[in-house]
């Protein structure tokens, strides 16, 4: 017969631990974009933003999950969503001003 | 204590499997072995448990929730590759490091994508999996739409 205790507690703090530690490589990744998006061309600066979001929007996503702060996972899904969205419009608005 | 231990060395193990496969350039268990593989272990643990005499809801949660940290912990190792190469790659490599550029972005996307959607399926939160899945798909119009505006921008500058 095994601790049903035991068995929960394990596995929380697997879940807990994997996920504190994707959203440390994610806010890493983040910084990187950070840097990308401070460079001087507009659409790499575009580029920079766009993975800035993801970055932002899964770290958001996993505080939801892990600490239950339950408005991060709205904030994550506007992030996530708009900032893919935001990306496609504001690329095809540069190429149209800059390109034909 | 013994969580603690347990904690490290699977997330070490499994680090260590992508990086391993990172550095050799190629998958060392081939996805159509190690998928199904993955599966049946899943089902045996839960089978496992429920024979110990673990109620069905607790053995699944706790089997998810154990991979769903395995998932978590094999996504740090392209994230942290993806900075360093973000870091890595100035403008001193010329005009075309935009596009490597632009697939590193691609690479945090799609791994975050990925780990949101397989997170998800094993945590059995479906809100996850489904804002997941919608940026899954968005990613590749995502970075046609740039690498695009930057080609034609960059054109438009040569002929200036």
């Amino acid at each position: 017969m095994m601790d049903v205790a035991l068995l929960t507690e394990l596995a929380d703090s697997v879940f807990f631990w994997g996920a504190f530690t994707f959203m440390i490589a994610v806010a890493i990744a983040g910084l990187g974009a950070l840097r990308l998006a401070l460079k001087g061309e507009a659409v790499t600066s575009l580029m920079g933003v766009s993975a800035l979001t993801t970055a932002a929007g899964v770290s958001l996503y996993i505080i939801q999950i892990i600490f239950e702060v339950e408005f991060a996972r709205d904030t994550a899904i506007a992030l996530l969503v708009l900032g893919a969205v935001g990306t496609i419009i504001f690329a095809r608005l540069f190429r149209m001003e800059e390109g034909e | 204590m013994i969580n603690e231990i347990f904690v490290i060395l699977y997330g070490l193990a499994v680090i260590a499997f992508v990086a391993w496969n990172i550095k050799k350039g190629t998958f060392v268990i081939e996805p159509s072995k190690l998928i199904p593989s993955l599966i049946i272990v899943f089902v045996l643990l839960v089978v496992f448990l429920i024979f110990n005499g673990i109620p069905f809801d607790t053995a699944i949660s706790v089997v998810g929730k154990i991979g769903a940290g395995g998932i978590m912990f094999a996504g740090v190792v392209p994230m942290i590759g993806a900075a360093v190469g973000l870091f890595r790659f100035g403008d001193e490599y010329g005009p075309n490091i935009f596009y490597a550029r632009n697939h590193i972005t691609g690479v945090i996307d799609t791994v975050a994508s990925l780990v949101m959607i397989f997170g998800g399926l094993l945590i059995f939160r479906l809100d996850l999996v489904a804002v997941g899945f919608f940026f899954f798909v968005l990613i590749p119009f995502c970075g046609n739409a740039l690498a695009n505006a930057y080609y034609y921008s960059y054109q438009r500058r040569l002929q200036k």
